[in-house]
Order: C-alpha cells, then sequence, then structure tokens
C-alpha cells in the first residue's frame, strides 16, 4: 500500500522540545519536535490510554551500578505519559520498562516548504 | 480521538452504570478552609503561618501525585477545582456516584485540638464545596485517629447529613487499628451505620516494618504491608467479634496479597487460637465476611488469567469495587483497568453492584 504524506501544519505551530497532538483521519497523533528532528507516535498509551500528548518530553535518569551519580541523560528523547509515567523513546516508540513488548506506534514525518507531513501507512 | 471512546459497556441489572470508589478532593489552601474554623484557630493559622500538614513523607512522581492532565485551566491545584473534575471525571466516563475520599493528613499535626479542629473544617468543606456542587458526589468523615474519643463524636455529627457515606481512617497509623485504643472510632461507625474506610497514606511510624526506604517506588508498592498489618490487627484483635455489623473497605491498597494472608492467618489460628480465643470463626471468614476491597491500583500480572485465580481465591465475589483514584498519577481508567477477561457479571459485580450493596446506595 502506498504510503500516505498528510499535512498536519506549518513548522511554527510545533515548539521545539515540546508534543503537540494533532488530528489525523480521525486518529491522533503525538507530533515531538527536537529542532529539525520530528516525530510522530500514536497518541494512545497502550496501557490504560491516556494521551501521550498530554505528558512531558524530557530525558531519563541514567545510572548503571548502585552507588553511581543518576545523571539525566537522553535529552528529549523520552516521552513519559501523563497518567503512569511510562516512558516511550520518541525515536522508536518503544518503552522503555519492557522494549519489546510495550511500544507505540511511530509514523516518519517529514518537512518540506515550512510544512509537515506525516507518512501514514 | 477522546477518552470517552472507551465508555464502559456493562450489562446493567440497575439504573447505575458506573460507581468510582475512591477520588480525592483536595482544600487548595488553608484559605478553603478558614470558613470552618473558629475565630481562635483562624487567629493561629494567622499567627503562625499555618499552610496546611507536613507534605509527603517521599517526593511523588508527579507534582501532587497527579495526572499531568488534571491540572485544571483555573489555576486551581488537581482536585481543587469541583467543576473541572465533573467534567474530566464525572461527565466523562458517565459515573453515576464518586465517594471523595479527602487525604488532609492532620494526624500529622501534633496539637489535638487544632488537628480536631482541622478535622471537622474539612469536613464541614467537603459538605458545602464538593456534596452541594452536584448530586454525584459522596463525602468520606475524615477522622483525627490521634483521637479516637473526638473522632467518634465527629462521625455521630457528620453522619446526619446522608451524602457521606464512610468514616475515613489513613492506613498508616501510629498503631494498629485493632488495638483498643481506636474502639470508639468503630463503635460509632456501627452506631450511625456507616462502614470504615481504610485509605492508603498516613504517617506516624516508620513505613514499611523494617524502616525507612528510600525511594517512592518503593513507598507505593510496600504500602500493602500496611493493609496487611491492619486487616491482621483488626481481625485478631477481636474487632469484627465486638462489633458484627462493621464493615471495612480496603481503600487503594490492592487485594492480590489476600490470599496469602488469609491462608497464613488461617494456618496459624489452627495452633494459636488459644492467644486470640475470642474469634468463633478461621480468620479468613472474618475477612471475606466484614471487608472490601477497592481494585486501584489494578494489579497487572502479565497473564490476566491469574487476576481471575487470585479473585477466585479470595472466595468472596462481592468483595472488589471499581476506583478510579482520580486525580492522582495511578488513576485507573473505567475502560481499561479490568482486563477483558473479567467480563459478564464478575465485571457487573466490579464496576457497579458491590458498591451499591456495600455503601447502600439507592438508585435514583
Amino acid at each position: 500500500m502506498a504510503l500516505r504524506r498528510v499535512d498536519v501544519g506549518p513548522v511554527d505551530d510545533f515548539a521545539d522540545g515540546e508534543v503537540r497532538r494533532v488530528e489525523v483521519e480521525g486518529r491522533g497523533l503525538a507530533i515531538v519536535r527536537q529542532g529539525n528532528a520530528w516525530y510522530a507516535l500514536r497518541d494512545i498509551c497502550p496501557h490504560q490510554g491516556a494521551r501521550l500528548s498530554d505528558g512531558r518530553v524530557g530525558g531519563t535518569a541514567l545510572a548503571r551500578h548502585p552507588g553511581d551519580e543518576v545523571v539525566l541523560g537522553r535529552a528529549g528523547e523520552i516521552l513519559s505519559c501523563p497518567w503512569h509515567g511510562w516512558e516511550y523513546d520518541v525515536r522508536t516508540g518503544r518503552s522503555l520498562c519492557d522494549p519489546e513488548k510495550v511500544r507505540v506506534r511511530t509514523y516518519p514525518v517529514l518537512v518540506e516548504g515550512r510544512r509537515v507531513l506525516v507518512e501514514l501507512g | 480521538m477522546s477518552q470517552t471512546e472507551y465508555a464502559v459497556q456493562v450489562a446493567s441489572s440497575t439504573a447505575f452504570s458506573l460507581i468510582d470508589c475512591d477520588v480525592h478532593n483536595y482544600p487548595n489552601s488553608i484559605d478553603d478552609l478558614m470558613p470552618y474554623l473558629s475565630a481562635r484557630w483562624q487567629a493561629y493559622v494567622r499567627q503562625s503561618g499555618f499552610s496546611g500538614p507536613p507534605g509527603p513523607t517521599y517526593p511523588k512522581g508527579f507534582a501532587q501525585a497527579a495526572r499531568r492532565d488534571a491540572w485544571p485551566p483555573s489555576g486551581l491545584r488537581p482536585g481543587g477545582d469541583p467543576d473541572f473534575a465533573r467534567t474530566q471525571l464525572l461527565d466523562a466516563w458517565d459515573i453515576d456516584i464518586a465517594v471523595l475520599n479527602p487525604l488532609y493528613g492532620m494526624t500529622a499535626v501534633h496539637n489535638l485540638d487544632f488537628a480536631n479542629a482541622l478535622m471537622r473544617a474539612v469536613n464541614e468543606w467537603t459538605a458545602h464545596a464538593w456534596l452541594d456542587h452536584d448530586p454525584r458526589w459522596r463525602g468520606s468523615i475524615v477522622v483525627n485517629a490521634n483521637d479516637p474519643a473526638a473522632a467518634a463524636a465527629e462521625i455521630k455529627r457528620v453522619a446526619a447529613d446522608p451524602r457521606f457515606v464512610q468514616a475515613l481512617l489513613l492506613v498508616r497509623s501510629s498503631a494498629p487499628y485493632g488495638k483498643r485504643q481506636f474502639r470508639p472510632i468503630f463503635a460509632a461507625a456501627c452506631e450511625v451505620g456507616l462502614p470504615v474506610g481504610i485509605h492508603f497514606g498516613g504517617s506516624g511510624q516508620p513505613i514499611t516494618a523494617c524502616g525507612w526506604p528510600s525511594y517512592y517506588i518503593e513507598d507505593h508498592t510496600a504500602m500493602a504491608q500496611a493493609f496487611e498489618a491492619q486487616v491482621i490487627s483488626l481481625v485478631c484483635e477481636g474487632v469484627f467479634c465486638e462489633f458484627p455489623e462493621l464493615r471495612v473497605a480496603l481503600v487503594e491498597g490492592g487485594f492480590a496479597w489476600l490470599p496469602g494472608l488469609m491462608w497464613r492467618l488461617d494456618k496459624n489460628y489452627r495452633g494459636l487460637r488459644s492467644e486470640v480465643p475470642w474469634l468463633e470463626k478461621r480468620p479468613s471468614e472474618y475477612i471475606r465476611e466484614h471487608c472490601r476491597s477497592t481494585t486501584q491500583p489494578m494489579e497487572e500480572p502479565d497473564d490476566p488469567q491469574h487476576l481471575l485465580q487470585i479473585i477466585d481465591m479470595i472466595g468472596c465475589e462481592d468483595f472488589l469495587m471499581f476506583a478510579t483514584d482520580y486525580p492522582h498519577w495511578d488513576f485507573d481508567s473505567p475502560a481499561r483497568a479490568l482486563p477483558p477477561a473479567i467480563d459478564g457479571a464478575m465485571r457487573q459485580r466490579i464496576m457497579v453492584d458491590n458498591a451499591e450493596a456495600f455503601y447502600g446506595f439507592a438508585a435514583r
């Protein structure tokens, strides 16, 4: 099936480092902008159905061993659910808690002529 | 797409379609309570700068422990805006009745007279700010467990308002609730015909049986051991023997731990019965007869069939009552919290019937 590119708005509608919901053909998408990098995820947490676009874009705490300094890493790569805090990698839709089983569908995003286009499968 | 698209479908034998047994309303500040304090305590608040009981011991995963989408546009705090709560909870999910459990930590206020004044103020505020706001709200009578006589008097005073449906205790108490010092609270509840809810939270002792852990994840998970301690205490101290009419709701404590507790307690009863000779039947029978549990935070085993097995092991089909815990971050969605494996009559009992019977809600 051919990919369909859907225009979800002008680039300037999306603040850098934040998530915003758009609705396309009856389905909600969470659009995340990191400078010139763009991500689109299905806007439903697979756990209990919250809108991920009400969540927070940020990093996550990293430490390899107990007692290591805990540092904030992966800045801007993580979208966390507004309800139970489940974290998702915005690039892949995979959760950090269970990457194989708990995943959110992602969609490619392009920018052409300062318009944001999402490729729907 | 909206959350309401998941509207729960349950075959209803009553006029109700959904009852929520655990919702939280909060004063936005001490100013909300000031109209319900006497001149003496108003002056005390102004003079001392008291802004509220101490906050949680462990910083939560979310500000105010709230869903990120539960902050009202009005600028009030989550659970502090009745209009927004009505829209986001009652209307969005078509909830017929929601029980409000104010978590105002007056037991952390050591001045008993002031704590009792706050207790009474919270109950007055709940009645005026919330119960008058929408007929779907029901109230819980908050009581100061550190002063059981005052708590009993407050239960009797507030119970005259039929919109209050239970007395509310916090599970982490200064001593187990089966201890004789707490009897006046249970006596009062039975006298006015209301159940006692025991809810997640509280203060007064290290929060686990082996001291203070480090993290909120431990705080939240280990709450179950406080519920276990209270259930064991209530049974063994003979509270249910002394008050055959007493009914207890275990609120926000989970339920998967119950079968193991019942087995262990029943086994020990065989050999150690002489320590607690007032018990006339096995401990598990008192639990099934007198206790109920709310569902949230829902246990989520990988295999949902295991939940059905747990419910079967509890051995009482009336035991579970649905709750969302709105506006907290660990909110359970009415549409998604129960796995599809819980269906038909069992789903109807959990979402509606068990709470309707336990609290005596009358269909409109």
